[in-house]
């Protein structure tokens, strides 16, 4: 899936729920081709490499936090959701984002964490799921990132989400041999629960 | 000339300060209604904050990259492109310093300032009269130096540029000696603008920051207000048609067999939420009725009237709220279905029918139709009163100060927490009081526990 049409979707979806807030919320569960992307805010100096000479497409998107990393096999879980019906407050979503892939996790038989002070989740010292949302008038767009069994060598070139000496590993260096596909009905569930949601299919 | 502040929003109940991404207009550009004028970001997520008015970006007071408190101005817009000149001329330009400078200003000194500034919150009356902090301060205004660290509100550095006051020769009467807005006025010699109708729930902060004022100037501190009268001594004022109506409702309520029931209801919660909803516009009288008009949904008994054919249940829940007249009397404007109004819409009618209220423009309707009444003394620092019943009605609820109390939860921990004393004072005949007890348990849980919910 090229990042493009991913923000297409969501950019269409947030637009008509900011008209109409009880139109459908929408969620999606993908996996990119390689590229970066980097907030709003974030600072050049996390990629390490000249932007325009860049190996792979880097796209400047409007979420909080630093640069990122996609590539296949890891699930990138875009949630257009309105906050009005849910709580008005990014800090609740942000620690519910991070409780759906902990629980993701657990069932896999993992034991995910959070940083006291940093936004993602951890297993052991290594950080698997990533988070990055962008808002407006409570309505939100993109959402986590979580590394299944990516190829991590394109994190080299950048230092994640600005954090020095962060490692960043991917759930198959605990569960060899697992696929996007085993993981990506758990997060379905994950967030449906989370959120109480009703699927409906688009 | 109309300025209106951009605040920094709060993104989250647990958000001090947030960190301005980008601004996404110009100085000078023109902005609508709803359109994305600069990007907040707070921990992982951006926000794109809205305009609230078409206009004119004016200024930005603080630039991309700074950081600034939840409910800080950090910029300014005019109506018409005429106004932007004057804003440009005036406004401080952006500079690092003035952000390093606000940044000294924890989070909490801000809410202060806006708590005795200007925060509107519940309801009623506070006349003061300007006169004397006037004189006195024109007295200190060329002896007042400071000692060349200037900390004064974005407000107030605005003020003064537009009105040629040097912020050296101002004593700031904000925390920690922090200029505010009315310093400015009151050292220039402008009578300031206390708000007739003052709405607030905080008047602790009103009632400590008297003493906070240093002593040790001319300015013997300025004295609490005067309190009002309407003759002088000796002399005997008729009753005007206003006072003649309350005494009438007053007298009668003496043939209704009331009996009253407190409680006790946490705020902290509240109070963040508050902050949260304050850049919309929404005021803690919005809040106050809605939770009420909420609880009374629930409690449909609480809501009836006495009537000679038996207990009369309203069709609508329409909460009225005591407001004093200035020139005596008392007036209830109501806000129709408060249950079912939202909260901007609440806050926006209500401005409007203490307005009209103040210009005795009011309907008929629009002050007798309340099936419950609000009465707020919480900004004198009031920390309980009982009030009568209006009649027609069943029942009236006193609301307190919110003031910080020890308080000992269940597990035998203690901790300091914001804690505001209501008192329904109940008909009897209708509402007993296991009603009213009931009805102010749930208020006190949806405060206490939900206050998201009141904005659903």
């Amino acid at each position: 899936m090229p990042f493009e049409t991913a923000l297409g979707w969501q950019k269409n979806f947030q637009k008509s729920l900011i008209e109409e807030p009880f139109s459908p919320q929408a969620v999606w569960f993908l996996e990119h081709f390689s590229c970066f992307t980097i907030g709003t805010g974030s600072d050049k100096k996390n990629l390490l490499f000249e932007e325009n000479k860049s190996p792979i497409p880097v796209f400047c998107i409007k979420r909080g936090g630093e640069v990122t990393h996609h590539m296949p096999g890891q699930i990138v879980g875009y949630l257009v959701l309105n906050l009005c019906l849910h709580k008005k407050d990014l800090s609740w979503y942000l620690r519910e984002l991070e409780q759906v892939l902990i629980d993701v996790l657990k069932l896999l038989g993992i034991e995910g964490k959070r940083v006291d002070g940093f936004t993602g989740v951890w297993c052991e010292d290594k950080k698997v799921g990533s988070i990055g949302i962008g808002c407006k008038r409570w309505v939100t767009q993109h959402g986590f990132s979580l590394n299944v069994e990516c190829d991590l060598v394109g994190f080299e070139k950048i230092i994640p989400c600005g954090l020095d000496k962060v490692k960043i590993g991917k759930i198959s260096d605990w569960i060899p041999g697992i696929k996007v596909c085993d993981v990506k009905p758990l997060l379905r569930e994950s967030v449906k629960r989370r959120f109480k949601l009703n699927w409906e299919n688009i | 000339m109309a300025t209106h502040d951009i605040f920094m929003p709060a993104l989250s109940s647990t958000m001090t300060e947030g960190k301005i991404v980008e601004w996404l207009k110009k100085p000078g550009d023109k902005v609508e209604r709803g359109e994305s004028v600069l990007v907040v970001e707070s921990d992982k997520a951006d926000m794109d904050v809205e305009s609230f008015q078409d206009g004119f970006l004016a200024s930005i007071v603080m630039p991309a990259g700074s950081s600034a408190p939840v409910g800080e101005t950090i910029g300014l817009i005019v109506e018409t492109v005429d106004e932007i000149a004057a804003v440009q001329a005036n406004a401080p330009s952006p500079s690092p310093q003035s952000a390093s400078q606000e940044k000294e200003s924890s989070s909490s000194q801000v809410q202060e300032k806006q708590v005795s500034v200007d925060s509107p919150k519940a309801t009623v009356i506070a006349k003061a009269s300007p006169a004397p902090l006037v004189s006195e301060s024109s007295v200190n205004q060329a002896q007042f130096l400071n000692d060349g660290r200037i900390v004064a509100s974005p407000r107030a550095k605005k003020l003064a540029s537009q009105m040629g006051v040097d912020l050296a020769t101002v004593r700031g009467s904000g925390p920690h000696g922090r200029i505010q807005a009315e310093d400015v006025q009151s050292a220039k010699g402008q009578p300031i603008s206390v708000p007739w109708i003052a709405e607030s729930n905080a008047p602790a902060k009103i009632a400590s920051d008297v003493p906070r004022i240093e002593k040790k100037s001319v300015d013997s501190g300025n004295p609490p207000a005067p309190g009002k009268s309407f003759g002088s001594r000796g002399e005997t004022i008729p009753f005007n048609t206003l006072q003649h109506a309350v005494n009438r409702n007053m007298e009668e309520s003496l043939n209704t067999p009331c009996f009253r029931v407190g409680y006790s209801i946490l705020t902290d919660e509240l109070d963040l939420f508050y902050k949260q909803v304050k850049p919309n516009g929404v005021t803690m009288t919005a809040l106050l009725a809605k939770a009420v008009g909420l609880s009374l949904a629930r409690h449909p008994q609480v809501n009836a009237a006495f009537s000679s054919e038996g207990i009369a249940y309203p069709s609508q829940i329409n909460v009225a709220v005591a407001v004093a007249m200035e020139d005596g009397g008392l007036i209830t404007p109501v806000l129709q279905n408060a249950d079912k109004t939202s909260l901007s819409d609440l806050s926006l009618q209500w401005a409007d029918l203490v307005k009209r209220a103040r210009n005795k423009q009011l309907e008929p309707q629009e002050y007798s139709s309340g099936t419950f009444t609000l009465s707020n003394l919480g900004m004198f620092g009031v920390d309980r009163f009982d009030a009568i019943l209006p009649p027609g009605t069943g029942a009236i609820l006193a609301v307190g100060a919110s003031l910080p109390k020890v308080v000992a939860s269940k597990d035998g921990s203690i901790s300091i927490k914001k804690q505001m004393q209501v008192n329904l004072t109940a008909d009897h005949r209708v509402i007993y009081g296991a009603d009213g007890a009931l009805f102010l348990k749930d208020l006190t849980y949806l405060i206490e526990n939900n206050p998201y919910s009141l904005s659903s």
